[in-house]
């Protein structure tokens, strides 16, 4: 996690990572496998188009303050004949309704089963009531760099597009900081993968999925990035069953044996850092000890490339079981059992506060930790609308809301009910207790400055 | 024929008229000569500044190198220089500074250092630095002058990069007044960025004082709250700086500002008419700095402030805060004084020993370590509360890196907070030199170092080349 930081990929040169998803929907230029083409990979086409979905979401964006609706345009593909469709997370994430094209023309409202935010990947369902055409899954463990690939999209509604590359990278880690991708290495691969096309599949020449295309490198040529077949089937099996995937959570920070020592016999991987509020911070792991071991499985991660695998391992631990950490620490190795919690999600429940101008969203476990909270009590103040009321109150984006009216809040849920027993109330001033990094101050709410322009809609 | 002389009249009286109306207003408009003149006296005084900044962000620790320029006003013959405040922002430390002066082939480019920064206008002094002692042309500014409404003012400032920075001018207008605390001129229309800092000269040719943007204290103002208009920083301002400019090592040993440890926000008729207090005004305690002398008193959040030292706080706007901030500081390090404060709505009188206010970032101690290519500095106060570190965070801050040196091979990067050098713990400047130490005894083919970045912590491997 800290090795990240020092790689970061730099905006200002025009280099970043950018996901695939088309805002407004709208892309010119589209690539088409040219005639006299190999056979293998009109081949592989054939195999995977009827199973390509157009996918057309409005999803719920909170920016300046305000919650609005936006149309997003990406690609997915269907796994089973019951109408199973995997896509990113990014493109079906926060979304209302989810409209899609199928290759038969069809137009279906699609039901969205679950999203996994930790690997960017979703699970909608078709229900069309026939059995529909659907691809299979490779075994992207047997990736070779070289390879010859296909990365497949829909951006448009009905056309397909196809285009050709090798695999670059079979295992490349990317800075878990831009993708949020704790758990991934990804498929790296040369093959042309446009705006419109995340959530399209990489497919091999037999015709199967080997990774769902997610991310470019902007400002580099051809450096796309696809999520690996074998994860995402254990993503989207768990999405299927449960709606959401289970994960462990010990609150560990892990870094690369690499970034200590050159010993190529070291062992472990090394705790940078331990989550305040965390199982492993109650069971008293430090920062700068060595894990070894997880239940007597070796944690060993030498390079980056290493971490995703000891990240899995922990969080496939069973939530709320002891396990048992095997821990090196100055000249002594010692054993520690904790019991974890299950992983909370990546990014924290919105809502719009209309009548005062600005929007919260819940603490998560890694805003907890970057605002140094001693507790998860409180909501962020994830956008204000200029010229509002709690603009003008002088609130703004990135403060903490502690109380109202000196009671604490203690969620998104409470503070909701706190703010509309205070509309209902319609008393002059609300008192906000409000901190932001290490300042703590107050802000005084005018409620009879405006009256509501709006009613607030359910959330 | 007749009609001649009548014509002739007509257009001598006209004649005549305008004449009269020009002698009316020569007091109050520049004529092109009296302009001219004003540009050959003061722009040989101009020169432009470079200087490169790093800015660590807050939030995230990241650090970004910019270039910039800014107008510099030669104030001195020997050297002293003045420009926009702007340059020594918070969190920023300014570094390869230099002057340019004269034009054409008469050019030359002086290294500068930058003098501590004034707490009380938005202005800071560089000191040219030369071999042989300069004589170089400078502005004398007239103190005690005014200026009415609607009077015109000339503005000299520098143009942007496309143009050379060549030098230029302006006129401008008092556009209001401001009457109290003091007399304060603000000038209509906009001005450019290479003004800002400029000389304003009235229509008698006198030099009243330069380009600002924030108010000074003086004025009611705060150092870093900008007003969005463009002011007279008028000389009385800024002229004791001229006199006795800064120190130049940054380090004032000299007076210990006396310090409490609170946050306050004003106690304005709205937050009185919540709590049903007095619309009186006061100082709502924000926040209590940790381990200062308010936390050590028992000062606690939402106490409210209405006597300090003897003197009543009616506080109701944010710029009388800085009243307060000046009443603290001047109240004498040490001192024992008393506090009235309401709590819970009920008045307490506490007595309150006042501590020495601790050293900031712009004069902290720093060492640099040629081993791995690094200059670090001490934590001070208020780095601890921009970057929000915990009392249990102890260490020192890296401030650069060299280039091409070991850290920076070892990815290091300024804003890092190094807590471990080894096996051994740093948790300040005093143990960070003594693991160098340590370290240039031992020389181990890799150091791994604990470090924090933002919020995060974890290591960074060094292959140091020993000697």
């Amino acid at each position: 996690m800290f090795a990240a930081l020092h790689q970061r990929l730099r905006s200002s040169r025009g280099v970043g990572l950018t996901t695939l998803i088309l805002l407004g929907g709208y892309l010119s230029g589209c690539a088409t496998a040219g005639v006299g083409a190999q056979n293998a990979v009109i081949h592989a086409k054939n195999v995977v188009a009827p199973a390509l979905v157009h996918i057309r979401p409005v999803k719920e964006v909170y920016a300046q303050g305000k919650r609005r609706e936006v149309l997003v345009v990406g690609s997915g593909f269907i796994i089973s004949a019951d109408g199973y469709v995997v896509t990113n997370e990014h493109v079906a994430g926060e979304s209302k309704y989810v409209r899609c094209v199928l290759s038969s023309k069809e137009e279906v409202d699609a039901e969205v089963i679950g999203v996994d935010p930790y690997t960017d990947l979703a699970v909608l369902k078709l229900n069309v009531g026939y059995d529909l055409p659907f691809v299979r899954f490779g075994d992207s463990n047997k990736l070779e760099a070289g390879q010859t690939v296909i990365a497949m999209g829909s951006p448009h509604g009905l056309s397909r597009s196809v285009s050709k590359g090798i695999v670059s990278v079979t295992e490349r880690h990317l800075p878990d900081q831009a993708g949020n991708a704790p758990f991934t290495n990804w498929v790296q691969t040369d093959a042309a993968i446009n705006p419109g096309n995340s959530g399209g599949p990489l497919v091999n020449l037999r015709g199967n999925v080997i990774g769902v295309n997610s991310m470019v490198l902007r400002g580099a040529e051809n450096v796309g990035f696809a999520i690996p077949s074998n994860l995402v089937r254990e993503v989207v099996d768990a999405l299927i069953a449960d709606g959401r995937v289970r994960r462990s959570w010990a609150g560990l920070d892990l870094q690369e044996m690499l970034a200590r020592t050159d010993d190529v016999d070291a062992q472990g991987v090394i705790v940078a850092g331990v989550d305040p509020l965390s199982p492993a911070n109650e069971a008293g792991i430090l920062p700068g000890d060595i894990l070894l071991a997880l239940n007597g499985t070796p944690t060993n991660a030498r390079f980056e490339e290493d971490l995703p695998h000891v990240r899995r391992l922990i969080a496939a631990l069973p939530v709320g079981e002891p396990a048992t950490f095997r821990i090196h620490r100055g000249d002594a190795e010692q054993e520690i059992t904790l019991k974890t919690e299950e992983q909370g999600g990546l990014k924290g429940e919105q809502s719009e506060y209309v009548a005062w101008g600005f929007t919260a969203s819940e603490l998560t476990a890694d805003l907890i930790r970057r605002a140094r909270l001693d507790s998860s009590k409180g909501v962020l103040v994830s956008g204000v609308q200029v010229g509002g009321i709690a603009n003008n109150a002088g609130l703004t984006q990135g403060d903490i809301i502690l109380a109202v009216d000196n009671i604490d809040v203690v969620n998104l849920a409470q503070f909701k009910e706190l703010y509309d027993e205070r509309l209902e109330s319609g008393q002059p001033r609300v008192l906000l207790s409000v901190r932001n990094r290490a300042l703590t101050r107050y802000v005084l709410i005018l409620q009879e400055e405006d009256h509501a322009e709006g009613t607030d809609d359910e959330q | 024929m007749r009609k001649e002389p009548t014509m002739s009249s007509k257009i001598l009286k006209a004649a005549l008229f305008c004449l009269v109306s020009l002698n009316a207003v020569a007091g109050d408009v520049f004529t092109q000569n009296q302009l001219e003149s004003i540009y050959d006296r003061v722009t040989p005084a101009m020169g432009l500044l470079k200087y490169s900044s790093e800015v660590t962000n807050a939030s995230n620790g990241e650090t970004s190198k910019r270039d910039r320029t800014a107008l510099a006003l030669v104030v001195s013959a020997d050297g002293l220089v003045m420009t926009h405040g702007h340059m020594k922002l918070e969190g920023s430390d300014p570094f390869n500074i230099t002057v340019t002066l004269g034009q054409g082939d008469g050019e030359k480019e002086y290294d500068a250092v930058l003098l501590k920064k004034p707490d009380d206008v938005n202005v800071v002094f560089l000191r040219l630095q030369s071999d042989k002692p300069l004589n170089l042309p400078f502005v004398t500014f007239s103190p005690g002058t005014s200026l009415g409404l609607g009077e015109p003012v000339s503005l000299f400032g520098l143009l942007g990069e496309t143009l050379d920075y060549n030098q230029g001018l302006q006129v401008a207008y008092v556009g209001s007044v401001l009457k109290k605390p003091r007399m304060t001129y603000c000038l209509d229309g906009s001005v450019r960025f290479g003004f800002v800092n400029g000389p304003v000269v009235d229509t008698s040719g006198r030099l009243v004082g330069v380009v600002g943007f924030d108010l000074s204290t003086a004025e009611g103002g705060d150092l870093y709250v900008r007003s969005g208009h463009p002011l007279v920083y008028q000389t009385e301002l800024f002229a004791k700086y001229i006199k006795n400019p800064p120190s130049e090592t940054a380090i004032d040993m000299g007076e210990d500002h006396a310090w409490l440890g609170v946050f306050t926000q004003p106690l304005t008729d709205d937050f009185a008419a919540y709590w049903s207090l007095k619309p009186t005004g006061g100082l709502i305690v924000s926040t209590v700095v940790p381990g200062s002398p308010a936390a050590t008193m028992g000062l606690r959040q939402g106490d409210i402030i209405t006597q300090f030292d003897g003197t009543p706080v009616v506080a109701k706007q944010d710029r009388d805060v800085m009243g307060f901030t000046k009443l603290v500081r001047e109240a004498g390090a040490g001192k024992e004084t008393s506090m009235r404060i309401l709590r819970d709505g009920a008045p307490l009188e506490l007595t309150v020993k006042l501590g020495v206010r601790p050293r900031s970032s712009q004069d902290a101690d720093e060492y640099e370590d040629e081993t791995f290519g690094l200059t670090v500095r001490e934590l001070t106060r208020d780095v601890r509360i921009r970057l929000n570190l915990s009392e249990d965070v102890n260490g020192v801050i890296v401030r650069s890196v060299k280039s091409g040196s070991t850290a920076q091979l070892g990815r290091m990067q300024p804003g890092v907070i190094i807590m471990g050098l080894g096996d051994t713990p740093v948790r300040n400047l005093e143990e960070f030199k003594s693991a160098i130490a340590l370290l240039r005894e031992a020389k181990p083919a890799e150091v791994a170092v604990f470090a924090r970045l933002g919020s995060e912590t974890g290591f960074f491997r060094l292959e140091p080349v020993w000697e």
